[in-house]
């Protein structure tokens, strides 16, 4: 402690812990320590929302005052925002919620390691939607209909639970169940350097083939341009993230009745075309690169195309960090031999840890519930005070508010079109194989993918083995 | 003779009474928990099919007799310990020799080997993968470029990925051997020296017949630690290359690692993690058995 005394006066903030902060939040001062973000006059505990929103939703709010909860969730903008506005949480409920942020790679494991146990550190924590078949298959954490079905804990028709995306419910659900509430989510579409397509005539890829056209006709690397640049790090969340679109566009199929299949023709396809894409076209090093490296090197201009989150958006829109600011264009998913266009499904959502006392966990479905309102959307998307703002919104409702659009239409070209139609249409609750063994099949194919991409073996001899590993592993 | 032997036994109790709360703490903190993994790589215990848990004998172990990824992280490990040990002693050796040479300002050298030492393993792997080796911007990959040869993909490629991460382990542990290697140089004794000089015996005559048996010791105590801690290398490579690309330079901790942890199968998991352990232990008892000078060896 002694290196904070130290500290000058007007960063006063910072010497409290956070739970200090939640304290002076009530009498009025909630100056969470968000860098950048400018609170000019002193908040009154609510100010971020007009509570009286929340009062008409037809719940006791304060039905587990004085409960504290414990969330994970990962150090990331989307959750730096809920973190600011989190004080309105605790003066409309008085249940003392935190955020513990934890780097993505270790998320998983603690939230696993929390849940097996039944210690109950994390009442909920940002959930990985691929993960809820093992919760589910393990009873760890609890089923949601109970909850939105009760009046007394939901006010259906102020949360309208049908209002967030059909895609991210599907993928929250298990067996139609649902068993989490989407916070924040995203579809993956084409991000494309504008002033070089146009320059060289080029429309952005409508198919899979045209996509490779295109990074063959941009590809100029003694000039530092290279033509295109997917994930290709090994891990579930990243090379596993990108693949399986490819996989689905060429009509693959993961299940074969129970058995799990990743040596079909339609797989080996999708791997060759993502093979010899990424040797012919993208840098050098790509086979390490996760989304943060191709959204930078995009930013330097180093790259003429790339296919990620729209939320990436952000990063390369980004006046302080991007050289090409101006020149975004942005597209669908290019459609794969099947016709399909296939995008992610990816989302962070909130559980209700099982292992919870029945007050905890109703403290923990008012969170849950408070995060996934509209209000919260809008308070942490458009009308958050900070400069970073959301773009992940999880609710239908608010891809159609004028106010969150127009924020949207700032990154580039075609954005708002591209993502909104690729929440419509492109999502898959396919996109990846749904089971309680996703973790080990996911990181098995995630080896095999990168094996394929760095040549330790062929794309066949590869997905052959997978297979071999996926067959071993389901059959325990 | 009762009387004193009495006494004896209320000393050792009393001893003993001393010492236990340490040894509790010692049993309770290194003990149960490698019990705990022995009796764990006995049964099957995976989160994610947990309708199967329950005793499973050898299995583990004859599911990794047939399991092609145990053998080629096997192969790794040993590839991986020999060379960055023999690197280490090697280099270690000859750069305590060099500044041994040094009048002056020794002291110097010794700090800056301290300093990759004194590094968190995981700060050296980030290091050397973003600064060191990245393809264009990393500082090998230009000077490789500067100096005319191909572009090499160090962390991309299998085969230069492995000696990225053997190189990585050497740049950081060769201080260790090299520290060692002055000390005990520093304190042989001059006179051997100066006897074999009156012998005519020229510089690699004495080196190898006074300065090597004389560093014997040194030597072979440097093997054991580096050899123990090689063998259960993790933080560098996992942030390196993560075992990566695909399985290039995944050593057997990191898939014991992986198994457990990510696949979250714990029970083949904790049997790998065994033969890790088995492996580690028979191969410093073959060491210490050597480090120990045989008799005649002694007394000649």
């Amino acid at each position: 402690m002694s290196d904070h005394t130290k500290s000058p006066g007007p960063h006063r903030s910072r010497h409290l812990t956070r739970r200090d902060v939640l304290k002076t939040a009530a009498a009025g001062t909630a100056t969470l320590a968000a860098p950048g973000l400018l609170i000019g006059n002193a908040h009154a505990a609510g100010q971020f929302m007009d509570l009286g929103s929340f009062q008409g939703a037809g719940i006791d709010w304060r039905m587990a005052e004085g409960e504290q909860i414990t969330i994970a969730v990962i150090p990331a903008g989307y959750f730096n925002n809920l973190e600011t506005v989190l004080p309105d949480f605790v003066s409309l409920t008085g249940v003392e919620a935190r955020l513990e942020m934890i780097p993505p790679g270790q998320i998983r494991q603690k939230a696993v390691l929390d849940l097996s146990s039944k210690t109950g550190t994390y009442a909920s924590h940002a959930a990985d939607p691929m993960y809820y078949q093992l919760y589910a298959a393990n009873g760890w954490i609890d089923p949601l209909d109970d909850y939105l079905g009760s009046d007394k804990l939901t006010d259906s028709a102020w949360f309208d639970y049908e209002d967030i995306q059909p895609g991210h419910r599907g993928a929250t659900s298990v067996d139609g169940r649902p068993y989490g509430i989407p916070f924040d989510g995203e579809a993956t579409i084409q991000i494309y350097r504008k002033d070089v397509y146009d320059a060289k005539g080029l429309s952005p890829a409508e198919t899979l083939d045209d996509y490779r056209a295109n990074a063959e006709a941009v590809h100029d690397p003694d000039n530092r341009l290279w033509g295109c640049a997917l994930r290709g790090f090994r891990g579930a969340g990243q090379n596993m993230y990108i693949y399986p679109s490819i996989f689905r566009a060429y009509g693959g199929e993961w299940f074969d009745g129970e058995r799990v299949t990743v040596d079909t023709p339609e797989a080996l396809g999708a791997l060759e075309y993502y093979v010899t894409l990424l040797n012919s076209y993208a840098p050098a090093g790509v086979e390490n690169w996760n989304w943060p490296d191709i959204a930078d090197a995009f930013s330097q201009g180093t790259v003429g195309s790339y296919i990620d989150a729209h939320g990436s958006a952000a990063v390369v829109a980004n006046p302080e960090k991007s050289k090409v600011v101006g020149n975004i264009g942005f597209a669908r998913w290019p459609k794969g031999p099947s016709g399909k266009r296939v995008t992610s499904i990816w989302n962070w959502s909130f559980p209700i840890n099982g292992a919870l006392s029945e007050k905890q966990k109703q403290a923990t479905w008012l969170f849950a519930q408070w995060a996934g309102s509209k209000e919260v959307q809008v308070a942490t998307t458009y009308a958050f005070p900070g400069a970073y703002k959301r773009t992940g919104a999880n609710r239908a409702s608010l891809w159609q508010d004028q106010q969150f659009l127009d924020l949207m239409s700032g990154f580039g070209h075609n954005y708002v079109q591209a993502a909104t139609e690729s929440f419509a249409n492109d999502t898959d609750p396919d996109w990846r194989p749904r089971l309680p063994q996703w973790p080990a099949v996911g990181d098995t194919m995630a080896t095999a993918i990168q094996a394929a991409l760095v040549g330790q073996a062929r794309p066949a001899a590869a997905l052959k083995d997978a297979q071999e590993k996926i067959d071993k592993i389901l059959k325990g | 003779m009762r009387r004193e032997d009495g006494a004896h036994q209320g000393e050792r109790r009393f001893a003993l009474m001393l010492t236990a709360p340490g040894m509790l703490a010692l049993l309770l903190t290194t003990t149960f928990p490698l019990a705990y993994l022995v009796w764990s790589s006995f049964q099957t215990i995976n989160l994610a099919m947990p309708f199967m848990d329950g005793f499973a004998g050898v299995q583990n172990y004859v599911e990794m007799w047939h399991d092609s990824r145990y053998w080629h992280a096997m192969g790794l490990t040993g590839i991986y310990t020999f060379s960055s040990v023999a690197l280490q002693v090697v280099i270690g050796m000859g750069l305590a020799l060099l500044v041994m040479q040094i009048p002056a300002g020794q002291w110097i050298f010794r700090i800056v080997a301290i300093l990759p030492i004194v590094l968190a393993p995981v700060v050296v792997g980030l290091f050397w993968r973003t600064l060191m080796l990245a393809p264009n911007f990393g500082m090998v990959d230009f000077l490789v470029q500067w100096l005319g040869f191909e572009q090499i993909n160090w962390l991309g490629a299998p085969t230069p990925a492995l000696i990225s991460v053997i190189a990585i382990h050497t740049w950081q542990w060769t201080p260790f051997a090299f520290l060692v290697f002055l000390a005990s140089l520093a304190s042989l004794p001059g006179d051997v020296y100066e006897a074999a000089r009156i012998d005519r015996a020229n510089a690699l005559q004495r080196f190898w017949h006074i300065t090597l048996p004389l560093l014997r010791p040194a030597i072979i105590i440097v093997i054991i630690m580096r050899v123990m801690i090689s063998l259960s290398a993790f933080a560098a490579i996992f942030a390196a290359t993560g075992g990566g690309p695909g399985t290039a330079s995944e050593i057997l901790n990191l898939y014991a690692f992986k198994t457990s942890f990510v696949e979250l199968n714990f029970g083949y998991g904790s049997a790998l993690a065994v033969s890790l352990l088995i492996i580690t232990m028979a191969v410093s008892g073959v060491l210490f058995y050597l480090r120990t000078p045989r008799r005649r060896e002694a007394g000649a």
